[in-house]
């Protein structure tokens, strides 16, 4: 029937199939269906940028508005992947550039990006309103002067948690006066701002919704940044410090009634530097606060923490510091009752002191939280039996990462292995699609998770498990996996190879220091024709090419349409294939590879 | 396989009387700084925390001795946290507030230079080997025998004095703390 309907309906009914899976899905159904799809859609996701090439993506997609690419294994954020690894967005930007396309959007995840590609990014697409850089690096602040300056229609810049080196130029100040568009401004990253530029920059923007400011930023500038944006939803303060009593300070003064005026603030961060005695003057903003991030404030701990959690009733999203300790915690539990997602950081991740956060306040939060459903726990023990209670009072988890800060800890109460623990959890939350495992565990874990976690996309592990039995069960089992990232654990070359098939219905697999052999690198490689494998091979070992019963240390691997890359650093070896063809390009391998 | 919090506490605590020495030398490191008297132990094990390094790999060793695999292990690689959110509370207490330390090296004969991040490198190893990856040449090591060709090159820095220094001869922290510059010059100049 729905072949009788011109292609402008269907392109109709298409607007509202918005999820990127979803329209992979539309444009499987027949040819017709795949060709409106194709010239229809505008936003698009591709989870390697290394999984296919620009050109392609630009052939498929002509009218393509928004993009996301996501470059380095997550493995990245911990040290694991070396400098000059890959990920560069420049190919991509230069060919959008020659192309006809509009591009408005671009976010990239874990990418090196260079001032040249920000410079061309900023002068090809006229349209372009939103750039947003997570965990990026390569590039310097006159990258974002050529974006502040040639992005006449800008809206939103979000720099979160790159590395960026900081020239002595006033980036900022290249916004032109014409600019009045910004809806989302955050440079909490950097360390230098030129405050003026920046009190005019907002003073100019009343579209302005979302402000989060680095700690160059003072009080004072705060309160007469906040008294030209009163309507902000999103703030995230810089330097919250004040050299004298708040009592005697007009400028403190100052700053609670301009907060009062802040009506709309539902999002809080920063504080990246603070002097408690401050704090009150956020007291009113945090009854309405739906999101506190407090994972950068180290300053703020004890009562005046506890005092503030007091006050955020309507809390859905808190990240903390682990100085919040089991208390803290408690209070958490008896106040913020509407809590979905809590993550708890370590506030001296290298410390020989205790971590202040144990067992005990996980179980108080999933007892007096039951709609928490996304958790990230760095923590000093665990037992089974939090984990066993924690599963039955929150069975809707659909993120779960608790990360015990000895390796391979076991249940200190009963010195037993973590299985069972997280075995209630996947057994319980049905609807699990992230994992991460730690402490002591055995293959078993691994074969609760192949049978339970059946919506289980992406699993990490670490110091785990037992044999090749134990990948073995959660890569037959999980139907839904799409990354799987492990790091030393005893899984080989019989585990690795047993169903090389399941790769190619994975986004990425990642191993390191497990005991998989070169040689088992190179049959997997030689099997399977779309699978790009990568031996990172920094130590230098010149015998290392020759003996395939060495162990690699590092191995990623991919499904792909492009091998091999071209950019691949020395250390980097992709290994050799029997048979490639890539110019085969099916359509329903698009969805796979973008997935 | 569980680790007794006597032995957690031995290997990392900053307050021990555990010798920093062998801290420093379980890293990659091979300059120990030679202890002087317990103040100048202490700033040593300061600057560690300070830069995160030989502690942590340190403290990951005694923890976590790697029975299946025999490679080097990697420093900051645990706990999973960000580099970014790490090193924001390692600094805190110092107010320095760096993650990476990118520096300019050069290569005699070669206008274009490159860059190279030196926390990355956890010692003076890491650190030819890193170079050796970007330049194409053979660098000695410090400590070899000088030849004198214009076949090898030896590393060199600029010092926070201006002064240009060989590679190699102080504690990798306190080279750290000066490094402006690299340069690789030919052996035979120096």
């Amino acid at each position: 029937m729905m072949n009788y309907f011109p292609d402008e309906v269907l392109e109709h009914v298409f607007d509202f199939v918005t999820s990127h899976r979803d329209r992979n899905a539309v444009s499987l159904v027949c040819k017709l269906w795949y060709r409106v799809e194709r010239f229809s859609r505008q936003r698009v996701f591709i989870g390697n940028c290394y999984a296919i090439s620009p050109e392609r993506l630009i052939a498929r997609f002509p009218g393509v508005k928004a993009l996301t690419l996501k470059g380095k294994p997550h493995f990245a954020d911990f040290n694991l992947v070396p400098q000059d690894w890959g990920g560069y967005v420049q190919p991509w930007i230069e060919a959008l550039a020659r192309s006809r396309i509009g591009l408005e959007e671009l976010r990239l995840k874990r990418m090196v990006v260079s001032d040249e590609s920000l410079d061309v990014l900023s002068r090809s697409f006229t349209n372009f309103k939103s750039l947003v850089l997570v965990s990026c690096e390569g590039f310097t602040t006159d990258g974002l002067a050529a974006i502040a300056a040639n992005c006449w229609f800008l809206r939103e810049l979000d720099l979160q948690e790159n590395e960026i080196e900081e020239k002595k130029n006033d980036w900022l100040g290249c916004f032109p006066d014409s600019c009045t568009s910004l809806v989302s401004l955050n440079f909490a990253c950097l360390k230098e701002v030129n405050l003026a530029a920046l009190e005019r920059l907002v003073a100019r923007n009343p579209n302005l919704k979302s402000l989060k400011l680095n700690g160059a930023v003072t009080l004072e500038a705060l309160q007469r940044i906040l008294m030209r944006a009163p309507q902000l939803v999103d703030l995230g303060t810089g330097s919250f410090v004040l050299d004298r009593d708040p009592n005697d300070s007009e400028t403190y003064k100052k700053l609670r009634a301009t907060i009062l005026q802040c009506r709309s603030i539902r999002n809080l961060s920063g504080f990246l530097k603070v002097t408690p005695r401050c704090l009150p003057a956020i007291y009113p903003i945090c009854l309405n606060l739906t999101y506190l991030n407090l994972s950068y404030a180290a300053g703020i701990h004890g009562s005046e923490l506890i005092k503030l959690i007091r006050l955020c009733g309507k809390l859905q999203r808190l990240w903390i510091l682990d100085c919040i300790e089991d208390k803290g915690l408690e209070v958490v539990a008896s106040t913020c009752k509407d809590l979905q997602e809590l993550r708890v950081f370590p506030s001296d991740p290298f410390g020989a002191g205790h971590t202040a956060v144990t067992e005990t306040g996980l179980v108080a939060i999933s007892s007096g939280c039951p709609k928490l459903n996304s958790l990230l726990y760095l923590c000093q023990q665990m037992t089974n039996a939090a984990l066993i209670a924690v599963a039955k009072n929150c069975p809707n988890f659909i993120r779960f990462r608790l990360c015990i800060r000895d390796p391979a800890k076991p249940d200190p109460v009963t010195m037993q292995p973590l299985d069972e623990g997280f075995g209630a959890i996947v057994q319980s939350s049905k609807r699990l699609r992230r994992l991460s495992l730690s402490g002591l565990l055995t293959d078993r874990v691994l074969l609760y998770i192949g049978k339970y976690a059946e919506q289980l996309e992406m699993l990490s592990i670490a110091f785990a498990g037992e044999s090749d039995k134990g990948m073995l069960y959660v890569l037959n089992g999980c139907k839904k996996l799409r990354k799987l990232e492990i790091r030393d654990s005893p899984f080989g070359d019989m585990a690795l190879l047993r169903d090389v098939g399941k790769y190619e219905t994975m986004r990425s697999l990642w191993m390191s220091s497990c005991d998989v052999t070169l040689g088992g690198c190179k049959t997997l490689a030689k099997k399977m024709p779309r699978l790009n494998v990568e031996i990172i091979n920094e130590n230098d070992q010149i015998k290392f090419a020759h003996e395939d019963s060495q162990k690699v240390e590092k191995m990623y691997l991919y499904r792909t349409l492009v091998w091999p890359r071209d950019d691949a650093p020395e250390f980097v070896w992709t290994l050799e294939k029997l048979l490639f063809t890539p110019g085969v390009l099916l359509e329903d391998q698009w969805s796979s590879l973008t997935n | 396989m569980g680790i007794t919090s006597e032995q957690h506490s031995s290997a990392s605590s900053i307050d021990s009387s555990s010798d920093p020495c062998a801290a420093a030398a379980t890293s990659s490191s091979s300059f120990c700084p030679p202890i002087q008297g317990n103040n100048s132990a202490r700033i040593d094990l300061s600057t560690d925390l300070r830069l995160g390094l030989s502690i942590s790999s340190s403290y990951y060793n005694d923890l976590f001795p790697t029975p299946t695999t025999t490679t080097r292990v990697q420093p900051l690689s645990w706990p999973p946290i960000r580099s970014i959110l790490r090193s924001a509370h390692l600094d805190k207490a110092l107010d320095h507030k760096q993650s990476s330390l990118f520096i300019k090296i050069y290569m005699e004969g070669i206008p274009i230079g490159r860059k190279l991040n030196l926390f990355a490198q956890d010692g003076y190893d890491s650190l030819i080997t890193t170079i050796a990856h970007m330049f194409p040449t053979t660098i000695l090591c410090p400590g070899a025998d000088r030849v004198h060709s214009d076949k090898y090159h030896v590393l060199t820095y600029e010092d926070k004095e201006g002064d240009w220094m060989m590679v190699g001869d102080v504690p990798w922290e306190m080279f750290l703390n000066n490094v402006k510059r690299l340069k690789i010059t030919r052996a035979d100049r120096c």
